[in-house]
């Protein structure tokens, strides 16, 4: 076979895998879009469901999934952020920040469901919070720590050692250098991250499904330990009635939301590394 | 003035004004065990400019970087000897290194100004700068600016990012937020090598007027800049201290044949 022949049957095979990955995606977004805007209008998006959710609209369900995912960013932004500072300043042994990383890593490879269980065993049970939007939280922020930890880290990390050394020069001890010289940088680069996180954490049912949600008749939540309704445990619970049309549909147009959601943070997390790029390169 | 090392520097000159700054005694570095300065005896004079030139890897860098324990964050540092600032020892542990570095302030190859403003650049360094009245904040800004020349040219835009300045400009930024600290000494590690002519000869001129306030400690391993700018002049080789003394000494009439050839840009196999 001649190179020039061979050429093109590569560049063939790596089109036509590229095509059939964004012919997925993009045939997924229209399926839902068009299905999903049938059932979408204002009543939909700010009226509580009824009847198990095959009538009304998903205003708590809205309302649960982010005040899970904000909780989840609240609690998840300063330890990511303190584990990069650790890892890069006070881990000065090879060993050791090696040892974080695969520890980090590992954590990302957890199953969803595996998260879950430990809440109900640990938070649930052990602890006896019951089913709790708080713990949910939690639960995500513990899931997404990996993302945002890396992130972190990366960015901490590309700081030139200049900059540590101007600043100390001046007498900065290594807490005011942390605070004037890293933090800035590393929190840019942990919103990316933290971001990117959410995208996957406001998606996720398995971990929240047992320990922070309940599939109908709450509200929004007076105290930390009660259960909140969550858009993915009801497009799951949903899908439980398909023979009914009016569920069915709403499924379609709770998925549709929880897409725009996903998308909107994906967006925010590139946004802001836009953002910090322009930055480092002042 | 008792000590030994400050009176074979100063020899007959004027002796009893002049001082030492600084004081090294058979200072030893080791990086990894490999040895890097061996047995450096010196005395920095205050108020001059003292110049340290040698060839590349002999040790120069090692030496000014012992001088504000910058060298103390390296792995695989370590040293024997002592150093006295002001017949202070700053060497012990219990020496506070964030204290002694406000003292002994230093100034890179490579300017590297902060992600902020002109202004913000200028007050870096500066502790309780938030207890500072706004007047007071900008006075130290106009200050510290003026006295590396650079008021005239900055004064219409303190708020803008301190990288839109050029790079000569951003030294000389550099050596303000580095004075804003009130040291005695300033150490400078090539500050010229990445700046052009002009941008070079401000710097060098910079120098000469700081002086008159400031220890000042230069490297460089460029000689005519060296027979511009020094009074006193220590020439490295190899880690340690091949002779040192007056620069009209050394240039005119070295006690040393290395000195001699490397001064006259001649081979020089040290
Ligand atoms: N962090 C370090 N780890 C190991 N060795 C080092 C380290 N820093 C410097 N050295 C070694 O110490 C020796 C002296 O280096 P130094 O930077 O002090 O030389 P210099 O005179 O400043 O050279 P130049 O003129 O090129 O700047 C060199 O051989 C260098 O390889
Ligand atoms: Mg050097």
């Amino acid at each position: 076979m001649n190179r020039s022949l061979l050429n093109k049957l590569f560049v063939f095979t790596t089109v036509t895998a590229a095509g059939i990955c964004c012919a997925v995606l993009l045939f997924m977004m229209a399926v839902i879009t068009a299905k999903g805007l049938r059932a979408l209008d204002f009543e939909f998006l700010f009226t509580a469901s009824r009847d198990f959710g095959a009538a009304g609209g998903i205003f708590y369900q809205i309302v649960g999934s982010l005040l899970l995912v904000v909780f989840a960013a609240l609690i998840c932004f300063p330890l990511a952020l303190g584990t990069a500072i650790f890892k890069s300043e006070y881990l000065k042994n090879g060993h050791m920040q090696r040892l974080c990383a695969v520890l980090v890593y590992g954590l990302n490879g957890v199953p969803s469901v595996i998260f879950g269980v430990f809440g109900l065993i640990f938070f649930v049970n052990v602890l006896g919070t019951r089913i709790s939007w708080f713990v949910g939280s939690i639960i995500l922020a513990i899931m997404i720590l990996p993302t945002v930890v890396l992130a972190a880290f990366h960015s901490i990390n590309s700081i030139p050692q200049s900059y540590r050394e101007s600043a100390s020069a001046l007498g900065l001890g290594k807490w005011q250098v942390i605070v004037k010289v890293l933090l800035p940088q590393g929190i840019a680069g942990s919103i990316t991250g933290l971001f990117l996180g959410l995208a996957r954490a406001v998606g996720e049912t398995a971990p929240i499904m047992f320990i922070a949600t309940a599939f109908s008749g709450v509200g929004i939540p007076g105290s930390f330990f009660e259960p909140v309704t969550a858009l993915p445990t009801h497009i799951l619970a949903l899908t439980h009635q398909a023979i009914n049309q009016q569920a069915l549909q709403n499924a379609w147009g709770a998925s549709l939301v929880l897409i725009s959601l996903v998308t909107i943070f994906s967006t925010l997390g590139l946004w802001s590394r836009m953002k910090l790029k322009t930055m480092s390169l002042r | 003035m008792k000590n030994s090392a400050a009176l074979r520097v100063v020899g007959q000159d004027t002796a009893s004004e002049i001082t030492a700054a600084v004081e090294i005694n058979d200072f030893h570095v080791w990086f990894d065990e490999a040895p890097v300065l061996r047995g450096i005896s010196l005395a920095l004079q205050k108020h001059r400019i003292n110049c340290i030139i040698g060839p590349s890897g002999s040790g120069k860098s090692t030496l000014i970087r012992s001088l504000n324990r910058m060298n103390d964050d390296v792995e695989g540092y370590s040293f024997k000897g002592s150093i006295h600032f002001d017949g202070e020892p700053i060497l012990r542990k219990s020496v506070n290194v964030a204290t002694l570095r406000t003292d002994i302030g230093m100034v890179f190859q490579k300017p590297c100004v902060f992600p902020k403003s002109i202004a913000e650049n200028v007050l870096f360094g500066v502790q309780y700068v938030k207890k500072l009245s706004r007047q007071e904040r900008l006075h130290l800004v106009e200050a510290n600016l003026k006295a590396v020349s650079l008021w005239k040219e900055v004064s219409h835009r303190l708020h803008d990012r301190a990288g839109s300045l050029s790079i000569g400009q951003q030294q000389r930024l550099c050596i303000a937020r580095t004075l804003a600290v009130k040291p005695k000494v300033i150490l400078l590690d090539e500050p010229t090598s990445s700046l052009d002519p002009v941008s070079t000869r401000a710097i060098e001129d910079l120098m000469l007027e700081l002086r008159q306030e400031y220890t000042i400690v230069f490297v460089t391993h460029n000689i005519q800049q060296a027979q511009r700018v020094a009074d006193q002049l220590v020439f490295m080789c190899n880690g340690g201290v091949i002779e040192q003394g007056p620069k009209q000494k050394l240039f005119g009439n070295p006690e040393n044949e290395q000195t001699r050839k490397y001064l006259n840009e001649e081979y020089c196999d040290c």
